[in-house]
């Protein structure tokens, strides 16, 4: 399927890649990116998919912009399952029955994230491990137990996920559709032609053929 | 009558005298005060500038007219679904932090002291504890801001699975 070859650039294609970009409608393509997207990615990513089209139509190259924009949601909406994650251990933390000072959620989330990413600083290390040593857990059944926690969401999350996969099965038979349907008319305009170019001959023999 | 009666009398009293908005564009305005993201109200495509563009354009990959205005209208269909899908995605609930992290126990004083600074009835405290607490369950419930933006776009999801269905039905059609 379309969107399980994207990541291979090099295709040979018969129309410059900038030249497919520009059958684009505006409306259809312009990102919506968050603060900490970065456009160039995105459009790469649009620009390697449509280059596994010949000639895409303004119409296939629509779809594949959507397409694109589906694949953008999976890799948000996985980024989000780490971040429930996060947020369920912070919260698990920060409420950690026998302690009385209370941890800011979202400071513990984003301590995590960077500890469990091996981008902390000193500090930042030895207060997460601090905050665990207190709470008697382990990373791991810390995990397990935020995995249990945040379940609920979790499994809201999969569900945007698949939505999206199926969404883009669904774009795939349309642009399937398109190309069938295009390449089915052309297949037709060279029968046509190879008619007309057998009556023309006919025509020409029979004339031959006709007493002077 | 009890102090707690005459306090919610008093409250239904004075919320008789508003009488909500009177201007005609503040009744236009409060009239979309409930409206979430606008998907269940009727589109109208046709007088747009890009539904005429992509009939335009569509009409020249062979479709007939009647297919070309139902893929036209599909596909500006999908665009909003997406748009607000991206719109709540990106704009969850905020977190109330005050509410949330409160410890209501410690609270109680401050309780008194709000309902009657000059001392009030235990029952008119523990109520407004409680009432408290059952808020604060509430947000603490909703979770973080991924747990709020994920649970915010999961009420899309039946939009965007009627929009693609109508949109990848009118291109096959064709």
């Amino acid at each position: 399927m379309l969107y399980t070859i994207h990541f291979s650039i090099d295709v040979d294609v018969a129309m410059p890649v900038e030249d497919k970009s520009k059958s684009l409608l505006p409306f259809l393509s312009s990102p919506k990116l968050l603060p900490n997207e970065s456009k160039a990615e995105f459009q790469s990513s649009l620009q390697s998919l449509l280059s596994e089209l010949d000639n895409p139509s303004p119409l296939a190259a629509a779809l594949v912009s959507q397409l694109n924009e589906c694949l953008w949601w999976i890799r948000r909406h996985t980024a989000d399952k780490e971040l429930l994650l996060y947020e369920a251990m912070a919260r698990l933390l920060s409420k950690g029955g026998i302690y009385t000072e209370t941890y800011d959620n979202r400071k513990v989330s984003e301590a995590l994230e960077r500890y469990l990413d091996g981008s902390a600083d000193k500090d930042e290390a030895a207060w997460i491990e601090d905050i665990l040593a207190k709470s008697k857990l382990t990373l791991s059944d810390l995990r397990v137990r935020a995995f249990k926690d945040a379940a609920r969401h979790i499994k809201m999350v999969d569900d945007l996920i698949h939505r999206q996969h199926q969404t883009m099965r669904h774009l795939q038979r349309s642009i399937d559709s398109i190309d069938y349907k295009s390449r089915l008319i052309k297949r037709m305009d060279l029968e046509l032609a190879a008619l007309g170019s057998k009556q023309s001959a006919k025509g020409v023999l029979s004339l031959d053929d006709e007493p002077s | 009558m009890t102090m707690n009666h005459h306090r919610s009398l008093a409250n239904r009293c004075n919320a008789l005298k508003s009488t909500g908005p009177r201007s005609a564009s503040g009744k236009r305005a409060s009239s979309q005060n409930s409206r979430k993201h606008g998907l269940n109200s009727a589109p109208d495509f046709e007088s747009s500038l890009e539904y005429q563009t992509l009939v335009e354009l569509i009409a020249e990959e062979g479709f007939s007219a009647f297919v070309c205005a139902d893929i036209a209208a599909g596909l500006l269909n999908y665009r909003r679904v997406m748009d607000a899908y991206y719109d709540t995605y990106s704009s969850p609930e905020p977190v109330d932090e005050f509410l949330r992290d409160a410890n209501v126990k410690a609270s109680n004083p401050i309780f008194s002291e709000l309902l009657s600074p000059s001392g009030s009835e235990p029952q008119d405290v523990r109520e407004m504890a409680s009432f408290f607490a059952s808020m604060q369950r509430q947000e603490r419930r909703k979770g973080g801001p991924a747990s709020r933006r994920s649970a915010d776009t999961h009420k899309l999801i039946r939009y965007q699975r009627n929009g693609i269905a109508r949109l990848s039905r009118a291109i096959r059609q064709g």
